[in-house]
């Protein structure tokens, strides 16, 4: 495993990457804005092709680097587009009914970050370098899963709700590209292929709610129809 | 020659007691330049001030002795800071264990405090409601303020602003780590609140939304001449305070010489330079929040000394 013999310099490049895509998922979730939502996570996507790119570099795995092109296409360019797209279609430019205030949901936020620290703590085998690395790779990793999860139940609207699962899913992304870097090219590219679907998908609700709902937000869909 | 200790130390209060209207007109200054208007000039706070000095005090009827006592104690307060705190010289002085970083924040909310009990002192109505308003930014800045304060202990081990200042001297790597990035912005947070800055304070006093301006509204003459004073004194210290121990611990004077204290003043003005033009920038580009989203800011803050406690663990 490389992480057993990373250097400081390696050491310093992941975790600020890593630390700089956590500071993204923030701005996601302390803003009202939707456009602010896509921008951010267009920059995170490109922040983890970047950080794909070093690990492929580091520890020598050069389809890291296919990885790493696809992941700054795919969801550094496509995805956004396609959101930027759905979201100029609709009348809606911000959250107008939260469940929870930004600045509450920061602070939750920071509580769920320090429940990832815990854990991953506590799962942590590693010796001193490689652990600080690790610890910071799985304590990213939760709580962008963590942030992904709370922006789908505090949100009403379907682009933020799409945005919290394309959220959660660079996060394990992320995790992934520290912790195990040889995961295996096809499931990239199978994975790169979902989220495409579920974009698709998305597009396909947010038509849908429109149409027969009136709106873009949830909120209208919690009331039973006979 | 080595200038003596107690001299350094009368040294640094003089050097924050002259250098805060300085400061102020500073950023009035610059502010109104980046509009595109002439601004007053740079000594105009002096000038407001010794104007002040010379007037006669006019005070409300219904004023206890608490509107009389309150400003002397909110100049105090900040005349007492600057000992506590690395001004000139990045070694302590003789007084300078009187108290930690926990002492002077005490100390200077004892200020707030005095200048919140003369807002409701008078009885009069915009006095109570820049009072309340400020109680509850306190209450907000409060929490982030102690996580700093944990924050800076959990990396430095000890509360005192010297070691902290040390620390960062000697060690790049800490300098740039993630902990004390996360501290910084944290602290730039704290200090736009409490030097009465955008996004949360107006950026024209004087008006319906007004905070300091309200606590302070009834006092004239000498009185409100020591008020000003103390809330830019505050500033300078908040300042000497970010750029002395957080942001640029740099060029301080170590052993005392006369020049060497000569640099250290002038490198401090040259970091106040850097650290307001920021606070420029954020004021120009950032318009008043309402008066429900004061705590988005403060909550951006507390989220970063969260995290600067969480990657200190990692270290």
């Amino acid at each position: 495993m490389f992480l057993a013999h990373i250097n400081p310099l390696q050491a310093s490049i992941f975790s600020s990457l890593a630390v700089a895509s956590l500071l993204l998922t923030f701005v996601m979730l302390g803003s009202h804005w939707l456009r602010n939502y896509v921008y951010a996570f267009a920059v995170q996507s490109w922040l983890i092709a970047a950080l794909s790119a070093s690990v492929g570099y580091f520890a020598g795995y050069p389809e890291l680097y296919l990885i790493a092109i696809l992941t700054a296409l795919f969801r550094g360019l496509v995805l956004p587009f396609l959101l930027t797209r759905i979201i100029a279609r609709l009348n809606v430019k911000r959250e107008i009914h939260t469940v929870l205030q930004p600045s509450s949901s920061l602070v939750l936020g920071a509580f769920l970050v320090m429940f990832a620290f815990v854990i991953a703590n506590h799962m942590n085998r590693q010796s001193l370098l490689a652990a600080h690395v690790v610890v910071l790779a799985l304590t990213i990793m939760f709580s962008m899963k963590f942030l992904g999860f709370l922006m789908l139940s505090v949100r009403d609207e379907a682009v933020s709700q799409i945005l919290g699962l394309l959220v959660l899913e660079n996060g394990i992304f992320l995790g992934a590209q520290i912790l195990v870097p040889g995961m295996p090219l096809l499931i990239e590219i199978v994975i790169l292929f979902d989220l495409l679907i579920v974009v698709a998908c998305f597009g396909m609700l947010v038509r849908f709610l429109v149409v027969h709902a009136g709106t873009t937000s949830s909120r209208q869909l919690n009331r039973l129809v006979g | 020659m080595i200038l003596p200790d107690i001299f350094l130390q009368i040294l640094q209060v003089l050097c924050v007691l002259l250098l805060a209207p300085l400061l102020q007109g500073f950023i009035l200054k610059i502010e109104e330049r980046v509009q595109r208007s002439r601004g007053p000039s740079l000594f105009q706070p002096y000038r407001d001030l010794w104007k002040l000095f010379h007037k006669e005090c006019v005070a409300p009827e219904s004023a206890s002795w608490i509107y009389f006592t309150a400003p002397m104690v909110a100049f105090t307060a900040m005349l007492t800071v600057p000992i506590l705190i690395p001004v000139l010289t990045d070694r302590p002085l003789p007084l300078s264990d009187m108290g930690d970083m926990l002492g002077g924040g005490l100390i200077l909310t004892l200020g707030s405090f005095a200048i919140i009990l003369a807002g409701l002192d008078t009885g009069n109505a915009y006095g109570g409601i820049g009072s309340s308003r400020a109680v509850m930014l306190t209450i907000l800045a409060e929490p982030t303020l102690i996580l700093v304060l944990v924050g800076i202990s959990l990396l430095a081990k000890a509360m005192l602003p010297f070691v902290v200042n040390h620390l960062l001297l000697g060690s790049l790597s800490i300098y740039w780590s993630p902990a004390h990035l996360f501290l910084i912005l944290a602290f730039l947070s704290l200090l736009l609140v409490e030097t009465d800055r955008l996004p949360v304070h107006s950026s024209t006093h004087l008006e319906i939304y007004m905070i300091d301006e309200a606590r302070i509204l009834e006092y004239s003459g000498p009185l409100l001449a020591l008020l000003k004073w103390a809330s830019m004194m505050k500033q300078v210290i908040l300042y000497t305070i970010f750029c002395n121990v957080f942001l640029l611990p740099w060029r301080m004077s170590q052993i005392g010489t006369p020049l060497g204290e000569l640099g250290s003043l002038a490198t401090l003005m040259i970091k106040f330079l850097l650290v307001a033009l920021t606070v420029v920038v954020i004021e120009t580009v950032q318009s008043r929040l309402r008066f429900y989203r004061y705590q988005e800011p403060l909550a951006a803050g507390f989220l970063f000394a969260v995290l600067a406690i969480v990657s200190s663990q990692l270290l």
